[in-house]
């Protein structure tokens, strides 16, 4: 099957509304990176109970997505199902601007965010034992083998594209493994510790890649008024449904294990204390069951509309899914010494969500957001229009829809 | 080499909160407001902790100062991915202000909350600056006269004091001591080389029967307990 790609024109009134959507949370963001800097980490939510808080959530958030997205592209350039080919250049495309957000919120979220070039003096100023340096490698080598990946698909160089995405696919994989490692090697936080965490992370991006790419792919093709085959878009929802399947297992595994043994305080504080809503609310709600819900009855599975709900449901509870391990995580107090701790050293661990770090969280999807749309206009990425309209109506159409393309890169904190 | 370890009597503690003033002093760590104190936004070098066990009227309760445990196996420095924080040939974790790039993996790692970011721009006071410090003639070195935000801080077990008595010539742990255990009224605390069988701390390790925190993660501490 031939595909022809074509650029956005970029020209519609929907496109420049979509983009100074966009750069306003951008400079939203920008701003409240200046603050923090400034004036000190005190202006986000994190304390020294719970040190990390939303940009390095979003942070994670944003590596899953990518390597979700990039493991999807392979369906076409590896295992060679030519009908998902329309949609491939977006999914890598998409990969690539995710994983330069998540580097920028990593970045951003450092107290010093001037000595980040830190993190990639590999073996030379590194300690290589630390998951955070090994992970430089891996996030560093995937945004160069992604944008590689990217190059020899748009050459059109069927022989290198599947060779590369060979070697990116597998280098994403560890790429979010290693990220669950982050969390999942840390022995001194229970809910955090588990050895199925890299796995889990590894499931939970293919989820919310695959859920974000059926958002931004019927988004898209919609909002440029391209005709597709809603077929591809049904059989990603089935995948997605099989996804979430794994993914349920793997959670359940992870909880189970907490909570078999008699250390099972702090799981089951996770899920009855005063962060239960995340777990049960965003993670389990939003993430697993609603979307099951709207993937497994026929009529709903294959109405396109339908799928975009279950999508951007899967895309907030994926969040959830990280905020509810990043929080809670930390905010169990520590076993400092046997019997009850007085004060604060034995309170759980308090989260505000500070303006800054809202602002800053936003800002880094909308500079997400602001890259994707700048890449329709000036890369190949989309299919090409195969049948030309140029009535006024479908123009009318178009700009009423392109502001929709950041409302799932930028909706999420809000609700989360 | 030596190697220091500290060793706290329970039973003498009173929980009078004088070494972590002495420690506030010594190192010239920034004090917070109460509602920072609340938001645990206030930077402990040393803390102390109060442990309950019971309801009343059958209710104990136990005072754990706590510095930082200097773990001969530390999970702070294994996680640390910029050499920021390291462990000295004598057992010290160093924590070095420069090179700390602040994303705060320490912290979530260490099992004894023993680690505060810096979390704003000091005020400008008096004592922050090195050219007005106060008058350390009788103290020593002064080795943090100034602070930036955004990096993690920890306990050193006074490695000034240490370097600088050991360059004079001093015994450690009885000439020269750690502010903390110099502060302690009630003579709780001990410091020592543990490498020494002649060193106060291996004298009282040698006679009575100790205990480390949170021995089930492996850390191996260098910072024992004299239990109540």
């Amino acid at each position: 099957m031939a595909v022809s790609y074509s650029a956005t024109e970029g020209k519609s009134k929907g496109f420049y509304t979509a983009l100074v959507v966009v750069a306003l949370f951008l400079a939203a963001g920008l701003i409240g990176f200046t603050v923090a800097y400034l004036k000190g980490h005190v202006m986000f939510g994190s304390n020294n109970a719970v040190p990390w808080g939303l940009p390095i959530i979003v942070a994670i958030y944003l590596i899953g997505l990518s390597a979700g997205s990039l493991i999807l592209s392979s369906l076409t350039y590896v295992f060679n199902k030519e009908e998902y080919k329309p949609i491939s250049r977006m999914a890598v495309f998409l990969a690539i601007v995710l994983i330069f957000g998540a580097l920028i919120a990593i970045g951003v979220d450092l107290g010093r965010p001037e000595k980040s070039w830190r993190l990639f003096m590999f073996f030379y100023l590194n300690n290589m034992t630390s998951m955070f340096a090994i992970n430089g490698i891996l996030y560093g080598g995937y945004f160069a083998i992604s944008l590689g990946y990217l190059g020899v698909i748009l050459a059109n160089n069927m022989k290198w594209a599947k060779r590369m995405g060979t070697f990116a696919v597998c280098w994403a994989m560890l790429v979010h493994m290693g990220t669950g490692a982050i969390f999942g090697f840390i022995q001194a936080r229970e809910i955090m510790n588990s050895p199925i965490k890299p796995f889990e992370f590894l499931g939970a991006a293919l989820v919310s890649g695959l859920a974000l790419l059926i958002i931004v792919v019927v988004v898209t093709l919609r909002a440029t008024n391209r005709e597709y085959d809603r077929k591809i878009v049904h059989d990603l929802g089935k995948l997605l449904a099989i996804f979430i399947g794994i993914l349920i297992l793997l959670v359940t595994v992870d909880k189970l294990t907490h909570i078999y043994g008699p250390h099972r305080d702090a799981a089951m504080w996770l899920m009855t204390g005063p962060y239960w809503w995340m777990f049960w609310g965003l993670q389990v709600f939003c993430a697993y069951i609603v979307p099951l819900a709207i993937l497994i009855p026929r009529k709903s599975r294959e109405n396109v509309n339908a799928l975009v709900v279950a999508g951007a449901f899967v895309v907030v509870g994926i969040f959830g899914e990280r905020l509810a391990l990043v929080i809670p995580g930390t905010a169990y107090p520590l076993h400092l010494y046997p019997g009850h701790i007085e004060g604060v050293w034995g309170e759980v661990g308090s989260f505000a969500l500070m303006p800054a770090e809202i602002f800053l969280s936003l800002g880094l999807f909308a500079l997400v957001g602001l890259l994707y749309i700048f890449g329709l206009k000036y890369l190949q990425l989309l299919p090409s229009e195969k049948r030309v309209k140029v009535e006024p109506i479908s123009e009318k159409v178009a700009s009423e829809q392109a502001p929709a393309q950041d409302t799932p890169v930028t909706e999420q904190p809000a609700e989360a | 080499m030596a190697k220091w370890g500290m060793v706290i009597d329970l039973g003498k503690c009173t929980g009078c909160q004088a070494c972590t003033i002495a420690c506030k002093e010594e190192n010239n760590v920034p004090y917070g407001s109460p509602d920072e104190q609340k938001r645990r936004l206030e930077m402990y070098w040393h803390k102390v902790i109060t442990a309950s066990e019971g309801e009343y009227p059958n209710v104990t309760t136990v005072v754990i100062p706590m510095p930082c445990m200097h773990c001969d196996d530390p999970s702070c420095v294994t996680v640390c991915p910029a050499k920021a924080t390291y462990k000295r040939s004598d057992g010290i974790v160093m924590q070095n202000f420069r090179r700390c790039i602040g994303c705060k993996y320490c912290i979530v790692a260490c099992p004894y909350a023993a680690r505060s970011f810096n979390y704003k721009e000091q005020e400008d006071k008096e004592y922050h600056h090195q050219d007005r410090t106060p008058d350390r003639s009788v103290r020593g070195p002064w080795p943090f006269p100034h602070r930036t935000h955004g990096v993690v801080e920890k306990c050193t077990f006074c490695f000034h004091r240490i370097d600088q008595g050991l360059k004079e010539g001093k015994e450690i742990g009885v000439d020269v001591e750690p502010a903390c255990v110099e502060a302690c009224p009630a003579r709780a605390r001990a410091f020592g080389d543990l490498d020494n069988p002649q060193s106060p701390v291996s004298q009282l390790l040698g006679n009575k029967e100790w205990m480390r925190l949170q021995e089930a993660k492996g850390t191996s501490p260098k910072v024992f307990y004299l239990p109540k």
